[in-house]
């Protein structure tokens, strides 16, 4: 149980505060409801690299990571096809300084023209390093422009070319932070050794005199239901076969994103999962396998990715994972396994609740989504899943239909 | 209401001292020592056994990893599957890893399912069968893993740096050809198993919500004597052999980025100056604000990032510069790096910057030492070099004392730019910036 306080300043932030006495550090973390979903699709990747300009000053301080270092604080940033999110760690004395930073660039940024020409490098830099020089790195690439046709997940948080990234103006970077950088679309958290009367003083002080600003409502447009099988193939200069497989499910708040990710704990949880079973150990297909969710808030994707072991053809290895599938989706797994992957979701639930920042994540991501008090409810809808969610979930999502296939292919 | 100051920084308090919640010695009836650190919120457990069963002990490749590997895959006991279902239920967690020197089983478990986890950790420890199917398999995947990673820039430099550093057959290498993994026998495996996961070869820590049953569990898994002994280790010696080569290219030409690697051997944390040396790494590399990131990143964009580091082993060390950068400005990337080093050599560092740089590493030490788990994962790396966490609190210390002119004298004496050996990896178009 994770107990917290919550309240909303005039301007429409919301603030929670977890007090977690066993550390003698701080976080704030500000989650900004602005993602890579939001972008236009002639500008993608924006989002995230408007995260770095975060860091180019602010409208009364020149330089934002000097003095938060000076009083022993840290930070980063991230960002996601939904959401952005900033944080940052301080000796728990030092809590204002963290509350002068993050307001004032808030408030407004020093939109430097110096701080936009170096980041867009940095940016097709990173773009270059995680996408272009990693064997397999450009697999998102290509997969979510084959499984999304017309919602903004066709995009990745990075964008869709370092063109988009590099003809970006300066003009541009302000519109888009009056447009969704405000009091009203935020969640500020700040866990760790703190006082809520003392958090709330601060936040007054520091966030309640930046005025709310107008946010047009989101209106993204909805993916069209999938009605045939889609396949992609690339040839690449890597080692091994590569296929990975996408189904189309359910969004993060609907009932069934429970049963959904019991399905992908069913079969990829830990060693004794299906497939880590069938396919690795007995079957000696894979190299690696892996069966998760993409995790976003709008219907998101169900995914199957695997490495073929030498000589295995893709014929096979697909004709082994569908086998899989069609049994999860035919057959119904017993209490004792449904019980083992429940067991797991609560273990895994303590473990995370060791860490305050973690804490701060969750909830603020919770609040966003509708309620932050859902970090400690949701443990029960997972409960709830019974033999019977599994199996017509399973069935709903492994349709030949409702499937796209990237077949990633060695040059020999 | 009173006024906002917006551009005045509000008023810090330094971290003087850290509090370390510190570690409390127990030995099992068998000698084997154990160590304590109690704390935390919540109810679970990380227990970790530690054996001297590192590659440093291996006569090949490969033999330390795949025994440490193999533990998980079947014993007197269980199958391997049966290992992987028990620990998935009980929502516990088990980790191997073989390092240079030590080798490690962690389990993660909640405090009310032990009996049962540390049953299983007992069995996998002392009575591992090492079943042919499973090597194979995990050989395999192994390989195929190894094949990957040796697809990647920094991987080819680091190998290439690593053997001008230490000599290419040199543990703290560890380079080996990909046709070692068809070489490999499962018995000699088994016999380094037998030899090296001993009762007097093993220490334990164990942190979380440790009381006295969890101390009396581990006394009678893991204090009688009923495991093997083993006799008396030889003593493994490894010279080091720093090439005498200053440079070197690895061509990949499919790269878009070049990899850079700069640095020298260095000593290792018992030493004198090491203290001094750790500030000299932060303010040059070692954190966002440091000055390679500033320059390099924040004022020329021509990477993501830059990072230097050092790392401490028990017979040796180094200091490395860390960087991918486009391949197009490669050459000058590793001029400004050389620049920023000199300027540590010939200019005294601001008071501004050198309090700067203390307070960070005080906070960063707040931060990074409030857990029992964290206490465990750097009580480890310590007791290996025969120290605590106190050390934290003696370097802490010592920082305070350390002025300017000993970090200038520090970068003098061992920075020179001939002490300096420089790698690049990337495409063609990159050698000649070496």
């Amino acid at each position: 149980m994770i107990e917290f306080d919550k309240f909303t300043l005039d301007n429409g932030l919301r603030v929670i505060v977890h007090r977690d006495e066993t550390t003698p550090m701080a976080a704030v973390n500000l989650l900004y409801d602005i993602g890579a979903r939001d972008e236009d699709p002639e500008r993608t990747g924006f989002a995230h690299l408007f995260e770095h300009l975060m860091f180019g000053g602010s409208v009364n301080i020149p330089n934002y990571d000097e003095p938060l270092q000076m009083v022993g604080g840290d930070n980063n940033a991230w960002t996601s096809n939904d959401v952005t999110n900033y944080y940052l760690t301080v000796p728990k004395d030092n809590l204002e300084t963290a509350f002068w930073l993050e307001s004032d660039r808030m408030l407004s940024l020093a939109f430097s023209e110096k701080s936009l020409e170096v980041q867009r490098n940095v940016v097709i830099e990173e773009f270059k390093q995680r996408y272009f020089n990693q064997p397999y790195g450009d697999v998102w690439l290509h997969l979510r422009p084959l499984a999304y046709k017309k919602h903004p997940y066709q995009w990745s948080t990075i964008g869709k070319s370092i063109e988009q990234i590099e003809t970006v103006q300066l003009d541009e970077v302000k519109e888009f932070f009056f447009k969704h950088y405000a009091p009203n679309n935020a969640v500020l958290v700040v866990s760790g050794n703190v006082e809520t009367e003392n958090v709330k003083q601060l936040a007054e002080k520091w966030f309640g005199p930046i005025e709310k600003r107008e946010i047009a409502k989101r209106n993204l447009p909805v993916e069209p239901k999938q009605t045939e099988f889609r396949s992609l193939h690339l040839e690449r200069n890597v080692p091994f076969d590569a296929i990975y497989m996408a189904f189309h499910m359910s969004g993060r708040t609907d009932d069934e994103f429970y049963s959904t990710d019991l399905v992908s704990d069913v079969l990829s949880n830990g060693q004794s999962s299906r497939i880590f079973q069938k396919l690795i150990k007995e079957k000696n297909l894979f190299s690696s396998i892996d069966a998760y969710l993409s995790g976003e808030f709008d219907p998101g994707l169900f995914l199957v990715t695997g490495k073929l072991s030498e000589g295995v053809s893709f014929e096979e290895a697909e004709a082994a994972i569908w086998e899989e599938l069609n049994t999860i989706a035919s057959e119904k797994v017993s209490d004792y396994e449904l019980q083992k992957v429940k067991n797991k979701i609560e273990s895994s639930l303590v473990f995370s609740e060791i860490s305050y920042l973690n804490k701060a994540m969750n909830l603020a991501t919770h609040e966003l989504l509708g309620d932050a008090n859902d970090i400690n409810t949701e443990v029960d809808k997972y409960r709830k899943v019974s033999v019977d969610d599994i199996l017509n979930t399973s069935a709903k999502l492994f349709r030949k239909e409702n499937c796209s296939v990237l077949y990633y292919h060695a040059k020999k | 209401m009173e006024k906002l100051y917006r551009n005045t920084a509000p008023k810090f308090k330094t971290v003087d001292s850290i509090e370390i919640l510190g570690d409390t010695k127990y030995t099992l009836s068998n000698n084997i020592p154990v160590h304590v650190i109690n704390g935390g919120s919540q109810e679970v457990l990380k227990i970790e056994f530690i054996f001297d069963a590192g590659i440093w002990y291996q006569e090949s490749p490969l033999v330390a990893s795949m025994a440490n590997s193999m533990l998980n895959e079947g014993t007197s006991r269980y199958k391997a599957a049966e290992i992987a279902e028990k620990f998935d239920f009980y929502g516990a967690y088990i980790g191997f890893s073989a390092a240079k020197h030590d080798a490690s089983v962690c389990l993660y478990t909640l405090n009310k399912y032990l009996p049962e986890t540390l049953e299983i950790t007992e069995n996998l420890i002392k009575e591992s069968t090492f079943p042919q199917k499973e090597f194979d398999t995990i050989l395999l995947n192994k390989k195929q893993r190894f094949q990957i990673e040796h697809q990647k820039t920094n991987v080819l430099a680091k190998d290439e740096f690593s053997a001008l550093m230490y000599g290419k057959k040199h543990p703290y290498s560890n380079i080996f050809d990909e046709s070692e993994f068809d070489k490999l026998d499962i018995k000699t495996v088994k016999e380094f198993y037998k030899s090296h996961y001993t009762a007097n070869n093993c220490k334990i820590i164990i942190a979380g919500k440790v009381d006295q049953s969890v101390i009396d569990q581990l006394e009678k898994m893991f204090g009688a004597e009923a495991w093997p002994q083993k006799n008396e280790i030889t003593k493994v010696k490894h010279e080091i052999l720093l090439s005498d080569e200053n440079k070197a290219f690895v061509c990949k030409e499919d790269a878009v980025q070049a990899c850079i690697r700069i640095g020298r051997p260095i000593f290792n944390k018992t030493h004198k100056d090491y203290t001094t040396l750790h500030l000299f790494n932060l303010i040059l590399g070692g954190y966002f604000g440091s000055r390679l990131m500033q320059n390099i990143r924040e004022d020329k964009g021509y990477t993501y990032g830059i990072n230097s580091i050092i790392i401490s082993h028990l017979k040796g060390g180094h200091f490395v510069i860390v960087t991918e950068v486009g391949s197009d400005v490669c050459k000058d990337a590793i001029s400004e790096i050389y620049k920023e080093i000199k300027k540590l050599r010939d200019e005294l560092i601001s008071d501004e910057e050198l309090n700067l740089v203390k307070n960070y590493i005080s906070g960063e030490m707040l931060r990074n030492l409030d857990s029992p788990f964290a206490l465990s994962e750097s009580l480890k790396g310590n007791l290996a070099f025969g120290l605590d966490n106190s050390y934290y609190q003696s370097f802490i210390k010592e920082l305070k004392t350390i002025d300017a002119e000993k970090i200038k004298a520090l970068a003098n004496t061992y920075f020179q730019e001939q002490d300096l050996k420089l790698v690049v990896c990337g495409p063609e178009e990159c050698r000649n910036s070496i």
